[in-house]
């Protein structure tokens, strides 16, 4: 039992920053119909963004975060506005080639840069956990946990509450209609790529100095990003949100009460019993916002 | 010097989809307080002349003047800003929007916000199937509240001119009337109306001047009520 609330609160911790990237594919892939396979490489801009920051500037973890998502947001709209815009008219699978070459490209941009060897990312919290009754947590985790739900919370409001969300949601639905009532259709594109990326690069920057940093760290990401798009249904927010706790607390369970080699595979072995018995999604009843 | 009282003119229009020839050189005027509908065969161009008039489709030749100013090759954005709100065929609401969000697009352009909720409030009483509805998304709402939708968001820019196209397409013979009246209390309101219609008796019967069209360009015109009783109109368009 002690070791069940353990295991969940570090499901939590991991869920998280997976419901981040999760939120960020569902709107590129769910939203802007891109099969984005270049989504694990934001993450992993974050992360070397983060150690940039933190290990070689020096800068807070703060400071360090947000520029994270700062280079998230202008990697994303430089790709989109690039590689995306000439391409609009295009079929999904042309867009889905272009992005396995950017995935392809930034991860072998990311050895040349940094090199093959991991980093590791130094933060500033005190290595000794917190005890709470039976739970224990590394600040660093309890960190990561409150500032991906608070990221969480923002990505919510701006796309349910705030102008430029609703006009993103009206672009995705009906863009000709949306262009009628003034939206700037080009840019809501860019956007909501630029936003996807950052929420990814801000799970990289947050999940590296848990982990390291090494180039091929976005594969990974990606997958998970793709599972957790699958679990909560295509462009559905609250689902992605769900969809990347679940991920994260099946794999910690399956982790601690199977065997940590199997901590990937159950992840995986979800999304395939969701696939046969729920192919919208685990959430599919819930409201899809584009 | 531009004709005193002309809204919005379009001079020699031609535009094409691809190899299509959509427009071949149309001339069409719509006065200050006017309601002009437009009627014709499928694919004579009625829909595409709205479409070129609201930015969505260029225009390859002509001209489209509102207000004295030139507005082909604007962006759609542009002509609404300049006073000219657009109501799609097959009312086109955002179906995952609720209602009062799709009333917010409708508003999209415009910088006042106070006067924005003003206006929302004053579609309550306009439109008080709307209200009761506000927090539902737009695809639940039957055809004809979402025609009320569609028309209530073209009404949140504040235009001076407002493009219906076929608005009583699908629509019950009960809504049809309704929606009619409600295009006549806009037009009574002072909002100038340009309508597509393919209901040819019952737009002759409320507008003041009309347009034929056939294949990309105007065959016949001039006041509604005239119309109705020309004997081309009435044997191609009213089934007599």
């Amino acid at each position: 039992m002690e070791q069940l609330l353990q295991h969940l609160v570090n499901g939590l911790v991991l869920g998280g920053t997976y419901a981040l990237l999760g939120i960020g594919l569902t709107l590129i892939f769910g939203l802007m119909n891109v099969v984005n396979f270049a989504h694990g490489e934001f993450y992993t801009l974050g992360a070397y963004a983060a150690f940039a920051a933190l290990g070689l500037a020096g800068l807070d973890f703060t400071l360090a975060l947000l520029g994270a998502i700062a280079a998230g947001a202008l990697g994303g709209a430089l790709c989109e506005v690039s590689l995306l815009r000439p391409l609009r008219h295009e079929s999904i699978d042309t867009t889905m080639l272009v992005m396995i070459g950017l995935w392809i490209a930034m991860q072998n941009g990311e050895l040349l840069v940094w090199g093959g060897v991991a980093k590791s990312i130094p933060h500033p919290f005190p290595t000794a956990p917190l005890v709470l009754g039976p739970v224990s947590l590394a600040p660093l985790r309890l960190f990561v946990l409150v500032v991906a739900a608070a990221l969480i919370a923002a990505s919510y409001l701006l796309i349910q509450r705030t102008k430029l969300g609703r006009a993103m949601r009206a672009t995705f639905q009906d863009a000709e209609t949306s262009a009628l009532m003034g939206v700037p259709i080009e840019r809501i594109h860019t956007a909501t790529f630029a936003f996807g990326s950052a929420l990814a690069a801000a799970a990289g920057a947050l999940l590296g100095p848990i982990f390291l940093a090494y180039p091929s760290m976005g594969d990974l990401a990606s997958l998970k990003a793709f599972s957790v798009v699958i679990l909560g249904g295509l462009g559905n927010v609250p689902g992605a949100t769900l969809g990347g706790l679940l991920l994260g607390v099946a794999e910690e369970l399956g982790a601690g009460y199977v065997s940590s080699g199997y901590r990937d595979a159950v992840g995986f072995l979800i999304i395939i019993v969701v696939l046969v018995l729920r192919p919208a999604g685990i959430f599919a009843r819930a409201e899809r916002i584009g | 010097m531009p004709d005193a009282g002309v809204l919005l003119a379009l001079e020699d229009l031609h535009a094409s989809y691809g190899h299509v020839q959509a427009l071949r050189g149309l001339d069409l005027v719509v006065r200050v307080g006017e309601l002009v509908c437009l009627i014709g065969a499928n694919g004579a161009g009625k829909t595409s002349t709205l479409r070129a008039i609201s930015g969505l489709l260029r225009a390859a030749r002509g001209r489209i003047v509102f207000d004295g100013a030139p507005i082909h090759g604007a962006a759609p954005a542009a002509i609404l800003r300049a006073g000219i709100a657009h109501c799609p065929e097959g009312r086109r609401v955002f179906p995952y929007l609720t209602v009062r969000e799709n009333l917010e697009m409708g508003a999209y352009v415009r910088r006042d916000r106070r006067e924005v909720e003003d206006d929302l409030e004053r579609v309550s009483t306009h439109f008080p199937v709307l209200t009761e509805r506000r927090r539902q998304t737009a695809g639940t709402l039957s055809g004809g509240e979402q025609q009320m939708l569609a028309i209530a968001r073209a009404l949140m820019s504040r235009p001076r001119l407002i493009l219906f196209d076929e608005p009583s397409l699908g629509l019950a013979p009960a809504l049809v009337e309704t929606t009619f009246g409600i295009i006549a209390d806009i037009r009574r309101r002072g909002t100038t109306v340009l309508m597509v219609e393919q209901n040819a008796y019952l737009a002759l019967r409320m507008a003041d001047r009309a347009y034929v069209m056939e294949t990309g360009r105007i065959v016949l015109e001039g006041p509604a009520r005239a119309l109705l009783d020309d004997d081309h109109v009435r044997r191609a368009y009213l089934g007599a």
